[in-house]
C-alpha cells in the first residue's frame, strides 16, 4: 500500500516536473532570434524590384506624382492593403487602401475586375478645399495630398466632401487619416508600401502632366467605369490596361447601406434651425418676445453645444477662419459665432428695455443673421455635390424646420388662424417632398436617389414612418393644442435629420460587400 | 529631398504627437523604411503558416518579440511579396478567443478551467478506458497540414506506436489526397515533380479547377513574370480571377473534366502529336491507353463537357503544340471529385504522352493547399508510414522499428482508415474515442450535420486540441486542449514544390498555452510511454530521426545537417541525399533523367471509364449544381484565424453569400442582395444573393469559409483517395418569403 502510494507520488511530482519544464520552454524565445538575426545592408533588399516602378526623378513644373494601376496585373490578391497597413503603422482597424470589384458584361459567364485604390491625390482636391481649419496641404511639387494630423479638428467634413471615401475618421485619435503616399519612403527613393508590395507590379508612381488630366476630369473622363465621375476634384490616378465594358458596376452598387447617423450634427442643425426659427417669429409678436427670445437662445446655444459634441479634437476650432476662402463649414463657424453671440442679449435689451425704439430693427436684424446662418449650413451639404443633399432638398428641409418653428410659435402665441395655416402649408411642403423622394425605388435603373428610397423604405422603413407619422400629428394638432403640436414639431425633425444623413448615396470607389442588410 | 521639413507655426501645426504616431524610420537588416514605434532591433525568418506557397517571411524582432513583419526578398519561393494573410499572420496570435487554460467539461455539460496536470491525467485514463473496453482501434484521430512536421511525426508515432491506436487521418484528406494517390499509382511515390520556377519557363500554363489568383497569389506572381509570352488557360465552370486573365477560358460542366481531358487525349493521339520515344523508353500501359481512346472523339462528347467540338480541338493544339514546353496546374476542381484520382491521371497522362514531364516548365503539377500538407505526406504516420513508408510492408516496418529503436510489433502492419472511414466508424460504435488537432471537423466535413448533430454524442469522449476554444469543433468538445500556434513554436514547413524550410517561435503563447510538440510530449507522459520518446525532446532532434527514416527513399533528406543548413540555402527541395550539391538559383524539378519510381522505373498510364452521371444528379426538386470554393485571398479555410485579423476582415464579405447569375436570378425572382433560402436533402440555409454574371446560370457558388456551407455539401468520395466531393452538390434557391 505504502509502496504503491509513494510510487503515485513519484509519478505526479515527475509529471508537475515535466509541466514546469514544458511551461517555461514555452516562454523562451531568445535562442532563435540572436542564432538568426541578419545584418544591416545599404540598400533596402526590396530595391531590386521596385527601382523600376518609381519615377526617377521629381516632377517638373505642370506635372505631379500619381498612382498608375495596370488593372490586367490586378488580380485581387489585396496584398497592398495589409502592406499598407503594416508598415505604415495603421491602428488595427484601419486601413488606408480599398480594394473592390466591378461587374460587368453581357456573355455568360461574364466579366470582373478587381480596383485597388487609395488616395487619389487629386489636382483639386475637394477634402483641402472643405477643411476648416487648413489641415490638408498639396505639396507644390509633388502635388501629394498630404494631412496634417496635428491640425485637424477631427470635424469631418473631409470625409463627407471626398468623392472617393478616402479619408478615414479614427475615432480613437479624434481625427482623420489618409494615404500620404508614402512621401517620407518616396523622399529617399524607397516606394510606397504599396507599390513595394504587389506582386505583380500593378501599381506604379508615375509623374503625370496635370494640364492634361484636368481637361479629362473636366470632360469626365480620364478616369475609371464604375467609379465616381472625375470632374469634382480631378483624382490624379490613372487606370490602365484592360477596357472596360460600358456595363461595368461596382458590386457593391446595390448594398442597401445606411451611412453614419451623425447624431450631435442631427441635434446641432434640428436646434439651431428651430431657434433661428424662434427668432425669425419675435418681429411678429406683440407680446411674449422675452419668452420667444429665451427659447431662441437656448435652442441655438444647446444646438451649437451639441455640435461640438461631433468634432474629435474641438481645441483647434479657433483656426477656423483659415478656411474661408473655400470652405463653407469656416463660414458656418464665422456667421453662427456672430449670430449666436447677438442672439444672447436679445433677452437682455428685450427684458430692460422693452420700449427701445430700435428693438423692432435689432430683431429684424438678428433673425436675418440667423437665416443667413442657416443657409451657411445648407451650403455646407450642398457643397458635397450629393444629389439627396442637392439645394432644393436641402434648403427645403433647413428653412422647412426654422419657418415651422417660426409659425408653430406663431400659433402659440396668437389666436390666429394664419399661422397654423402657414405651419401646415410648410409642413406638407417638407413631408410631401420626403414622400416623393421614395417613388424612385422601383425604377429600373440604379441611380443615388434610388439608393436613398431604397434606405428610405428599407432599413430606415421604421424611422421614416414614424417622421412622417409625427410630422402629420404635428400639424394636424397645431390649430387645437399647439404645445403638444410643438413637441410632436420637434421628434419629428430631429427624425427627419437623421434619414438626412442616413438616407444619403455617399459616393465612393467599387467596393465589395462587408455587411448585409436584408 | 522632395519635402522639407516644414516647422509649426501658431497656425499650422505640421508636427506633433499625432504626426509622431505615424513616422517612419530606416530600419536596419535589409528592410527600408518602418514605423519608429516598431523599428525592430533584430530580425528572423519564418515560413508563412497558411497556404503551401511556402513564402518566407521575415520577422522584426523588438526585445525578442515580434512586432512586426514583411516578406522577405532574398528567398526563392516569394521573392519579397505575400498574400494578405501572411502580411497578417501575427494578428490572429493575440484574439481574445485564444484558449489560455486546458479546459474540461463537467458532470453538469459546462466547460471547466482545469490544469495541465488534470487534463493530461484525463486524456489518459478516458482514453486508456474506451481501448480496453472497445478495443485498441476505438481510439482514433484527425490531424491536420498546419503544423510542423516534426510535431505531425511525434504524434503519429505516440498515437499508432504509443497508444495503439490503428486509425488517424488528417484535414489533408479533404484537399490532398486525390494528388497523392494519383502520383503514387502513376509514378510510384507521391512526387509532385515541379518547382516553381516551372510557372516562368512555360510555353502554355493549363489551370485546372484552380484558381491561383486569389488561391495562390504568390505563385500567380510568376505567372507573370513569365517572359515567354504564354498561352494561360484555364478550366473551370466560372469566370474566376484568373479566369480574367487567362489567353483562353472554357467554362467546363461542373465535373466534366475527366471526359474533357480524355477527349483531348484522342485528339492529339489522332493528329500524331504524341512523343513516341519518350512513350517507348520511360511509360508503360500506353497501347491500353490508345485503345481505351477511341470512345473519346470530340464529336462524341462535346455535349457533356460544356464546349463545342471546336473549343476542344483548338484546347488539344494548345496543350501539344510540338516544341512548345505546356504544364498543367491543379488544386481543389480536380482534388475534390468521387473521380478526382483518374482526373489527375488523366493530366498526367497528356504530359506523358506529350513528353511534357522532367523538362523546364512542364509538369503535371499539383498546387497543394495547406503550408504543410506536404509534409504530413511524408512524416504524419497515417496514410504512410514515417518517410512515406508502408504499414502492408515488413522491410519498411522494421527499417523503422530499428531507427526509432522500437519493438517492430508496435508498428500496425494494416493502414490506416481514412478520415470518412473514421467517421463512418462513430456511426458504427467502432469509434468511440476522437482526439482532433488543429482541424474544424464541424465546419469543414462534408455533409456537416452528420457529424455535428448524429455522431457527436456516440462519442465518449471528444478532445480538441486547437489554438481557440470556440472553433466549431472546440464547442463539442469534452476536453480543449490549448495550443501554440504558428509564430509559437519552431520545426519545419514543406511547401508545394517540396521545399522544406523552418518556422520560429517569435511570440509567448497567451496563458498556459504549449505548442503542439509539448502537448504531445506531455501526453505521451501521462500516458505512461514517455520513455519510448526520450530522444524526441525537442524538434529538431525530431528532424533528425524523421530525417533518417527518409535514406533510400525517393524523398530522402538526408543530406540536410540542420535547421541552420536549411535557413541558410534559402530552403531546400526534396530530394536531398547526402553529397547533394545545391545549384544556382535553388531550383530542383523531378524526372529529369526519365526515371520514375516504380521498379521497372516507368511511368504508367491509368485510366478508367468517366461515372455517367454526376454523383447528385441535379433533378425538379434540386434543379441548381452548388460548387463550393475559396471566396477570397484574405480567408482561410474555416476562419478560426482569418476572421481574427480586422484587416483580413475588412476584405472579404462578413455573411454567407451565394453568387448566381443574373438570369437565373430574374427567373425566380431574386433580386441582387436579397437573403435567399437554399436547400439540398440534407439541409437549408440562408444566403445573400450577389449576382454575379461570372457563373454559369443553373450553377451557384457558395465559399467554403462559412460555416453552413457544409450543411447542403453531398458526401460522395474518390474511391482510390477518399477524398470528398465538395463541389457538386444538387440544390434549390428560392427567393425569400416577403
Amino acid at each position: 500500500m505504502s509502496c504503491s502510494s509513494t510510487s503515485l507520488e513519484k509519478s505526479l511530482y515527475s509529471d508537475l516536473n515535466l509541466i514546469d519544464q514544458l511551461l517555461g520552454e514555452q516562454q523562451q524565445l531568445q535562442t532563435p532570434v540572436a542564432t538568426f538575426a541578419k545584418e544591416h545592408s545599404s540598400l533596402p533588399d526590396q530595391e531590386q524590384y521596385y527601382r523600376t516602378l518609381i519615377p526617377s526623378s521629381q516632377p517638373q513644373e505642370g506635372q505631379q506624382y500619381a498612382f498608375e494601376v495596370e488593372l490586367d496585373k490586378c488580380t485581387s490578391c489585396k496584398a497592398c492593403v495589409t502592406a499598407c497597413h503594416s508598415l505604415n503603422g495603421l491602428d488595427e482597424n484601419e486601413t488606408w487602401r480599398d480594394v473592390g470589384t466591378l461587374l460587368g458584361g453581357e456573355e455568360a459567364p461574364g466579366w470582373q475586375q478587381t480596383i485597388t485604390s487609395a488616395c487619389h491625390h487629386c489636382i483639386d482636391p475637394e477634402c483641402l478645399n472643405g477643411c476648416p481649419v487648413a489641415a490638408y496641404d498639396k505639396d507644390p511639387v509633388t502635388g501629394i495630398v498630404r494631412h496634417l494630423d496635428d491640425q485637424c479638428i477631427g470635424c469631418q467634413y473631409c470625409v463627407l466632401k471626398c468623392p472617393y471615401d478616402v479619408p478615414k475618421y479614427n475615432p480613437a485619435k479624434g481625427i482623420v487619416r489618409k494615404c500620404d503616399m508614402c512621401y517620407s519612403r518616396l523622399n529617399e527613393g524607397e516606394a510606397p508600401a504599396c507599390v513595394q508590395a504587389c506582386p505583380n507590379e500593378a501599381i506604379k508612381i508615375v509623374t503625370i502632366d496635370v494640364a492634361e488630366k484636368t481637361r479629362q476630369g473636366f470632360r469626365k473622363e480620364g478616369f475609371l467605369i464604375g467609379a465616381p465621375s472625375p470632374h469634382l476634384s480631378l483624382p490624379s490616378t490613372i487606370y490602365k490596361g484592360r477596357n472596360l465594358p460600358k456595363s461595368a458596376h461596382s458590386a457593391s452598387q446595390k448594398d442597401v447601406h445606411p451611412e453614419h447617423g451623425h447624431w450631435p450634427l442631427v441635434a446641432m442643425l434640428t436646434l439651431t434651425q428651430i431657434g433661428v426659427g424662434a427668432s425669425l417669429a419675435i418681429p411678429f409678436l406683440q407680446s411674449s418676445t422675452f419668452i420667444t427670445s429665451l427659447i431662441s437662445v437656448v435652442f441655438v446655444i444647446a444646438g451649437l453645444g451639441l455640435g461640438v459634441c461631433h468634432l474629435g479634437r474641438p481645441m483647434g476650432v479657433w483656426r477656423f477662419f483659415l478656411g474661408l476662402k473655400t470652405s463653407w463649414l469656416s463660414r458656418e463657424f464665422a456667421i453662427f459665432g456672430a449670430y449666436s453671440g447677438a442672439l444672447t442679449f436679445l433677452p437682455i435689451i428685450t427684458f430692460f428695455f422693452p420700449d427701445f425704439s430700435y428693438l423692432r430693427l435689432i430683431q429684424g436684424g438678428i433673425a436675418g443673421l440667423g437665416l443667413l446662418a442657416v443657409f451657411t449650413s445648407i451650403m455646407i451639404y450642398v457643397d458635397t455635390n450629393r444629389p439627396f443633399w442637392k439645394f432644393s432638398y436641402t434648403a427645403t428641409k433647413f428653412y422647412g424646420t426654422s419657418f415651422a418653428a417660426t409659425f408653430a410659435l406663431l400659433s402659440l402665441w396668437s389666436d390666429s388662424l394664419l399661422f397654423p395655416s402657414l405651419f401646415t402649408l410648410v409642413m406638407i411642403t417638407k413631408l410631401g417632398l420626403e414622400i416623393q423622394g421614395t417613388r424612385k425605388s422601383n425604377s429600373p435603373e440604379w441611380s443615388p436617389a434610388q439608393h436613398s428610397a431604397k434606405v428610405l423604405l428599407g432599413p430606415l422603413r421604421c424611422l421614416f414612418r414614424a417622421r412622417i407619422i409625427m410630422g402629420i400629428a404635428a400639424l394636424l394638432l397645431m390649430g387645437a393644442i399647439p404645445l403638444v403640436a410643438f413637441s410632436f414639431l420637434l421628434l419629428s425633425e430631429l427624425l427627419e435629420r437623421i434619414t438626412f444623413f442616413k438616407a444619403v448615396y455617399h459616393p465612393r470607389m467599387p467596393g465589395i460587400a462587408t455587411h448585409s442588410h436584408h | 529631398m522632395l519635402f522639407t521639413n516644414k516647422k509649426n507655426s501658431l497656425f499650422r501645426r505640421w508636427n506633433g504627437p499625432l504626426t509622431k504616431d505615424l513616422l517612419q524610420k530606416p530600419a536596419q537588416y535589409g528592410l527600408g523604411k518602418t514605423p519608429e514605434k516598431v523599428t525592430p532591433d533584430a530580425t528572423t525568418q519564418s515560413i508563412c503558416g497558411f497556404c503551401a506557397t511556402g513564402c518566407n517571411l521575415k520577422i522584426h524582432l523588438k526585445n525578442g518579440e515580434a512586432v512586426n513583419l514583411s516578406p522577405e526578398t532574398n528567398y526563392p519561393v516569394n521573392m519579397g511579396m505575400a498574400c494578405p494573410k501572411g502580411w497578417e499572420a501575427l494578428s490572429p496570435l493575440s484574439s481574445p478567443d485564444r484558449a489560455t487554460t486546458p479546459l474540461l467539461r463537467n458532470s453538469h455539460g459546462e466547460m471547466e478551467v482545469s490544469s495541465w496536470q488534470n487534463a493530461s491525467q484525463e486524456f489518459a485514463t478516458r482514453f486508456k478506458e474506451i481501448q480496453s473496453k472497445y478495443g485498441k482501434d476505438s481510439v482514433a484521430f484527425i490531424s491536420t497540414g498546419q503544423i510542423p512536421f516534426e510535431e505531425m511525426g511525434l504524434l503519429g508515432a505516440f498515437a499508432k506506436f504509443g497508444m495503439g491506436v490503428s486509425h488517424g487521418d488528417g484535414n489533408t484528406r479533404q484537399c490532398m489526397a486525390t494528388s497523392v494517390m494519383a502520383y503514387k499509382q502513376s509514378f510510384g511515390f507521391d512526387a509532385p515533380p515541379y518547382t516553381y520556377q516551372d510557372f516562368e519557363e512555360s510555353d502554355v500554363l493549363v489551370f485546372c479547377g484552380a484558381n491561383p489568383c486569389i488561391a495562390h497569389p504568390i505563385m500567380w506572381q510568376r505567372v507573370v513574370n513569365n517572359k515567354r509570352d504564354p498561352k494561360i488557360i484555364v478550366v473551370d465552370p466560372r469566370a474566376t480571377e484568373t479566369a480574367q486573365c487567362a489567353t483562353h477560358h472554357y467554362p467546363i460542366k461542373p465535373k466534366a473534366d475527366l471526359t474533357l481531358y480524355y477527349a483531348l487525349a484522342h485528339c492529339i493521339v489522332r493528329d500524331q502529336r504524341i512523343d513516341h520515344s519518350y512513350l517507348d523508353q520511360h511509360t508503360q500501359g500506353f497501347e491500353e491507353f490508345f485503345e481505351f481512346l477511341t470512345d473519346y472523339a470530340p464529336e462524341k462528347i462535346a455535349p457533356k463537357t460544356g464546349l463545342s467540338v471546336s473549343q476542344i480541338e483548338e484546347f488539344a493544339r494548345l496543350v501539344s503544340e510540338p516544341g512548345k514546353r505546356v504544364s498543367f496546374w491543379w488544386t481543389m476542381g480536380i482534388n475534390q471529385s468521387y473521380e478526382g484520382v483518374r482526373s489527375a491521371q488523366a493530366i498526367i497522362n497528356l504530359c506523358l504522352m506529350t513528353g511534357n514531364i522532367g523538362k523546364p516548365g512542364t509538369g503535371a503539377n499539383s498546387i497543394t493547399g495547406q503550408c504543410n500538407a506536404m509534409g504530413s505526406r511524408l512524416f504524419s504516420n497515417t496514410t504512410n508510414l514515417l518517410g512515406g513508408h508502408d504499414f502492408k510492408n515488413d522491410r519498411h516496418r522494421q527499417k523503422i522499428a530499428d531507427i526509432l529503436e522500437i519493438d517492430v510489433e508496435k508498428i500496425p502492419s494494416e493502414n490506416s482508415w481514412a478520415y470518412d472511414q473514421i467517421i463512418e466508424g462513430i456511426g458504427n460504435d467502432k469509434i468511440k474515442g476522437l482526439w482532433i488537432i488543429a482541424t474544424n471537423t464541424a465546419h469543414s466535413w462534408i455533409n456537416q450535420k452528420e457529424f455535428t448533430e448524429k455522431l457527436r454524442s456516440k462519442l465518449e469522449f471528444l478532445v480538441v486540441q486547437d489554438m481557440y476554444a470556440t472553433t466549431e469543433t472546440a464547442q463539442l468538445a469534452d476536453l480543449i486542449l490549448p495550443a501554440a500556434g504558428w509564430g509559437e513554436k519552431d520545426g519545419c514547413f514543406i511547401n508545394s514544390e517540396r521545399r522544406i524550410g523552418t518556422i520560429k517561435a517569435v511570440k509567448r503563447p497567451p496563458g498556459e498555452a504549449l505548442s503542439d510538440f509539448r502537448i504531445f510530449r506531455l501526453l505521451a507522459h501521462a500516458y505512461g510511454v514517455g520513455e519510448m520518446f526520450r530522444k524526441w525532446d525537442t524538434p529538431e532532434a525530431v528532424f533528425q530521426i524523421l530525417k533518417k527514416c527518409t535514406k533510400g527513399q525517393p524523398c530522402d533528406i538526408t543530406g540536410i545537417d540542420s535547421y541552420k543548413t536549411l535557413n541558410k540555402a534559402g530552403g531546400i527541395q526534396w530530394p536531398f541525399p547526402v553529397g547533394t550539391e545545391l545549384r544556382g538559383s535553388n531550383q530542383r524539378r523531378l524526372f529529369e533523367n526519365g526515371k520514375f519510381y516504380h521498379s521497372n522505373g516507368k511511368a504508367r498510364f491509368l485510366f478508367s471509364a468517366p461515372a455517367q452521371k454526376l454523383a447528385e444528379e441535379p433533378c425538379k426538386d434540386y434543379p441548381f449544381i452548388l460548387l463550393t470554393g475559396r471566396g477570397t485571398s484574405s480567408q482561410w479555410h474555416t476562419q478560426t484565424r482569418t476572421q481574427s485579423s480586422d484587416v483580413l476582415r475588412k476584405l472579404y464579405p462578413h455573411e454567407v453569400y451565394v453568387e448566381m447569375h443574373p438570369r437565373d436570378a430574374e427567373k425566380i425572382g431574386i433580386k441582387d442582395r436579397e437573403k435567399a433560402l437554399i436547400s439540398s436533402r440534407r439541409g437549408q440555409i440562408y444566403a445573400q444573393v450577389y449576382l454575379a454574371p461570372t457563373m454559369q446560370e443553373g450553377q451557384l457558388f457558395l465559399p467554403m469559409h462559412y460555416r453552413e456551407v457544409n450543411q447542403l455539401t453531398h458526401a460522395s468520395f474518390d474511391p482510390f483517395s477518399r477524398q470528398p466531393s465538395y463541389k457538386a452538390s444538387a440544390v434549390n434557391i428560392t427567393a425569400p418569403l416577403s
